[in-house]
């Protein structure tokens, strides 16, 4: 039985078994959160967050609503920064063992590896072309040549080519709401980030663009480390490999999603995901 | 047979509904009443205006009104007839009038006319003059408000002092005009030496409008979608880079709707530049400088001020009026015209950065 | 539409078609063990048995886990479900295969009591059974589901009709009851495999319609009255 991350010797603090299905060897940790708190001033959103997010997989954060799930997620690329008065209180978050909150880091640079999708897609005003090599831009590349092999690359890997490869520079509000968020995705995936951290990504799109997306992430793992806040447990149930459940700021477990789901170690897990509560 | 007529739906008459059409009445007069001054005024300038800005032959727009400096009006009697002239015009009627008269042998008649001053000539100096300060000071005020406006909305750790900060510009607002060309005048002319010059106008006029810039340029930072700084940052831009690129260009076009609010008032106040920037009267355009840097350092004739003149310090007469409502015409014409043209522009601009 | 996970149901799927074959396999095998008092082949059947526990074992947690992760509805619902179902029945159809194996050294000790041709015409007919049934889930062809249903009461008839011979059998020379009560075990679980195969073609049938027809008159033999 999984006791509450207050203890962090226990199983919530261990990397969750591989789900039989897809792969068989576990990969190691990418990024490992330990003992966090976080405020905003004096409001406490996280307590004792300690967790482990393994390499090329799907990590997916539930439960309801200001449970601090998107504080943790934003904390991953220093999202929070933009915050007045939010800050880390306590404890370290490692990417690849260097804690990201040390002074010498640069946050350009963290989030050039960290890349994030929005709940509600937010593609720029500009065209597709513009909005995928955006982030290059910015980096000062500006051989042509390689913008547009990025171009086709990354709307490639979104699954989004072969539906705009004609329209390359209309503007890409011109989209659907599903597009506009593959449309983002491939604008993270431009800048070829090692992490793609996804806040709510399907929150505004119907089913069956809901669907496109999941399966885009499910191709994705292949070459991203993905974190995903979800409302939806069905989503987390079927796009993810490991899954977290907060309640009041707190990690209450974390294990693979089938046990979650089938055999959740907490009552608290039960009570949210046979959606008793939340 | 009421029973008939009645029904789950049917209208009873009652108080309310009495209220209803009442009050929405009340609202259409209020409306109506000041579309009814809008157009009283307007009408009475365009009408009395247009007698002297456009005339009945060709080319149908008084060019002289246009095009000349304001010049003394003569008007005289000469061998029964009726002139009404300008200075320049009259000595040179005097002059052919006195050879004339030599030629023949006879002693020149004296012609004994009526002066009207600023009553003839034109009013370009002040068409430019005006110009020249719209154009000046909106910059300033554009680069200094919208500079303002990012350190606030963007940079500027929110908190008391960003609010007190707030507060000050907002009750710079409320500041008369008068006030600003006293300050105007304290600062720029006599503190910083500038003199009744260009620049002195410049700032003062600046100064005048940033509140609404800078309020302005702040809402519209603010209409800009938090997911746009968002997903510029996320994608490891500089907060720089982000405002340059993914907020500055959709906040543009609010921008510029509310300084076309300044660009109006910046043209139309007298006040500031009463003691800052304007000349009664001036031989020279502006451009008319020995040295380049003379020409910031100038006075200039202003429309506004202009009028001011027309209407209050001189004698007034049937002259003066045609100068004044050909001025507020030609001056209300200028004003509509930037105006517009910055319409044209914020909308070509909506166009292109529409969210 | 493609779904990432629709590969997991074709495995799922393909374990059951499998599991299936392995089942009619086993079945065959363990009759031709018996025709042929093969003692090997009867080995070979017993430790073949653990092939289908492994695949109950499988297509379970296939099952739980589609359900518990993919939330299937409709038709894949009924297939996870149906899937479930089946599976206990082919892994039951396996140990009637086993459990007809074990009476073979016992029969292939002393002379045949009789031909084995009803007993083989009886596993015939639960083979077919067991073929068609099969066959329903991969053409997903209902109608010959209910034919399969039907046919359960030839089997049971054959296995009445033993039953009476070999009880005279024993009346007559108790020096058979041995051999005849192999043999009558072997027809139980022959016509307890054609029990499973009727199930597996009822639980096709609602695969394909949605519609439980099981205890109903559709399925029930008009001649068996």
């Amino acid at each position: 039985m999984d006791s509450p991350a207050s203890s962090s010797s226990t199983a919530p603090g261990v990397a969750p078994a591989v789900p039989q299905s897809s792969r068989t060897e576990t990969t190691p940790t990418l990024i490992d959160i330990q003992n966090v708190d976080f405020a905003y001033g004096d409001t406490k959103a996280l307590h004792d967050i300690t967790l482990q997010i393994p390499e090329k997989r799907v990590t997916a954060f539930i439960g309801p609503s200001g449970c601090g799930k998107s504080t943790l997620l934003r904390c991953l690329n220093r999202m929070n920064d933009l915050i007045d008065g939010a800050k880390v209180e306590r404890g370290s978050i490692k990417i690849r063992d260097i804690d990201i909150y040390r002074p010498d880091v640069d946050v350009i640079e963290l989030r050039k590896r960290v890349g994030m999708v929005f709940q509600k897609s937010n593609p720029f005003p500009k065209s597709i072309y513009e909005n995928i090599t955006y982030g290059l831009r910015l980096q000062g590349e500006s051989n042509k040549a390689r913008l547009d092999e990025v171009v086709e690359r990354s709307l490639r890997g979104a699954a989004l080519w072969d539906e705009v490869k004609d329209r390359l520079h209309t503007s890409g509000l011109g989209l659907s709401g599903g597009q506009q968020q593959r449309l983002c995705i491939a604008r993270a995936i431009a800048v070829a980030p090692e992490i793609i951290l996804m806040d709510e990504p399907c929150s505004a799109l119907d089913p069956i663009a809901t669907a496109k997306v999941e399966e885009l992430i499910h191709e994705l793992k292949e070459k991203f480390t993905i974190v995903i806040v979800t409302h939806n447990m069905q989503q987390a149930a079927r796009c993810s490999d490991g899954t977290a459940f907060f309640y009041l700021g707190k990690l209450i477990e974390y294990a693979e999603t089938q046990t979650i789901f089938m055999n959740p170690g907490n009552p608290q897990t039960e009570a949210y995901v046979s959606g008793r509560f939340g | 047979m009421s029973d008939q007529s009645q029904h789950l739906f049917s209208s009873r008459p009652s108080a309310r509904r009495r209220a209803e059409s009442g009050v929405a009445w009340i609202f259409r007069l209020a409306t109506y009443i000041i579309l009814l001054a809008g157009v009283v005024v307007f009408g009475d300038i365009v009408i009395k205006g247009s007698r002297t800005v456009f005339q009945s032959e060709f080319p149908f727009i008084n060019v002289a009104f246009l095009t000349e400096a304001p010049k003394s009006l003569y008007v005289f009697e000469h061998e029964g007839e009726h002139y009404e002239m300008a200075d320049d015009d009259f000595r040179d009627f005097r002059e052919s009038v006195e050879a004339q008269a030599l030629a023949a042998g006879e002693p020149a008649p004296e012609l004994k006319a009526k002066t009207y001053v600023y009553s003839a000539g034109g009013i370009f100096p002040n068409i430019v003059g005006t110009i020249l300060l719209v154009v000046g000071s909106m910059t300033i005020a554009l680069v200094l408000g919208v500079a303002s406006a990012i350190y606030l909305n963007e940079y500027a750790k929110q908190g008391a002092w960003v609010r007190f900060i707030r507060l000050a510009i907002l009750n710079l607002a409320g500041v008369p005009s008068i006030v600003f060309g006293l300050f105007g005048f304290g600062m720029f002319v006599i503190f910083f030496g500038w003199n009744v010059s260009l620049m002195a106008g410049w700032f003062t006029l600046a100064f005048m409008v940033l509140p609404v810039v800078i309020t302005a340029s702040e809402e519209s930072l603010k209409a800009v979608p938090m997911g746009f700084r968002e997903g510029s940052l996320a994608l490891g831009a500089t907060k720089w880079q982000t405002i340059r690129k993914a907020v500055l260009p959709y906040a543009t076009p609010g921008i510029l709707t509310s300084s076309i609010l300044g660009i109006a008032r910046v043209a139309g106040e007298t006040a500031p530049i009463m003691f800052t920037a304007a000349y009664v009267v001036r031989d020279k355009l502006p451009w008319q400088v020995e040295q380049a840097m003379d020409f910031f350092f100038q006075g200039v004739m202003a429309l506004p001020y202009h009028i001011y003149v027309v209407s209050s310090k001189i004698p007034q007469n049937e002259y003066s009026e045609r100068v004044q409502y050909g001025t507020a015409f030609v001056f209300l014409a200028i004003v509509a015209l930037i105006a517009t043209s910055s319409i044209i522009l914020r909308n070509r601009l909506r166009a292109r950065y529409r969210w | 539409m493609k779904r990432f996970f629709d590969a997991e149901l074709e495995t799922f799927r393909s374990h059951l078609v499998l599991m299936g074959e392995i089942a009619v396999r086993q079945v065959r095998q363990a009759m031709e063990a018996v025709v042929h008092s093969d003692l090997s082949l009867a080995d070979q059947v017993v430790a073949a048995d653990d092939e289908l526990d492994q695949l109950e074992i499988k297509i379970d947690e296939e099952a739980i886990r589609y359900m518990n992760l993919r939330s299937p509805v409709a038709t894949e619902l009924r297939l996870v479900i149906v899937g479930m179902k089946a599976s206990h029945d082919l892994e039951r159809v396996g140990d009637e295969a086993t459990n007809i194996v074990r009476r073979v050294a016992q029969l292939s000790s002393e002379p045949p009591l009789k031909s084995y041709v009803d007993l083989s015409r009886m596993a015939a007919i639960a083979v077919a059974m067991l073929r068609d049934a099969l066959d329903c889930f991969l053409q997903e062809d209902d109608d010959k589901a209910m034919a399969v249903c039907r046919r359960d009461a030839e089997v049971d008839a054959i296995n009445k009709q033993l039953y009476r011979e070999l009880t005279s059998y024993m009346i007559e020379n108790p020096a058979t009851t041995t051999r005849a009560l192999a043999v009558m075990f072997i027809s139980k679980s022959v016509e307890r495999i054609a029990d499973h195969a009727s199930n597996i073609a009822e639980e096709m049938i609602y695969l394909a319609r949605g519609r439980d027809v099981r205890h109903t008159e559709d399925t029930k033999n008009p001649n068996a009255g």
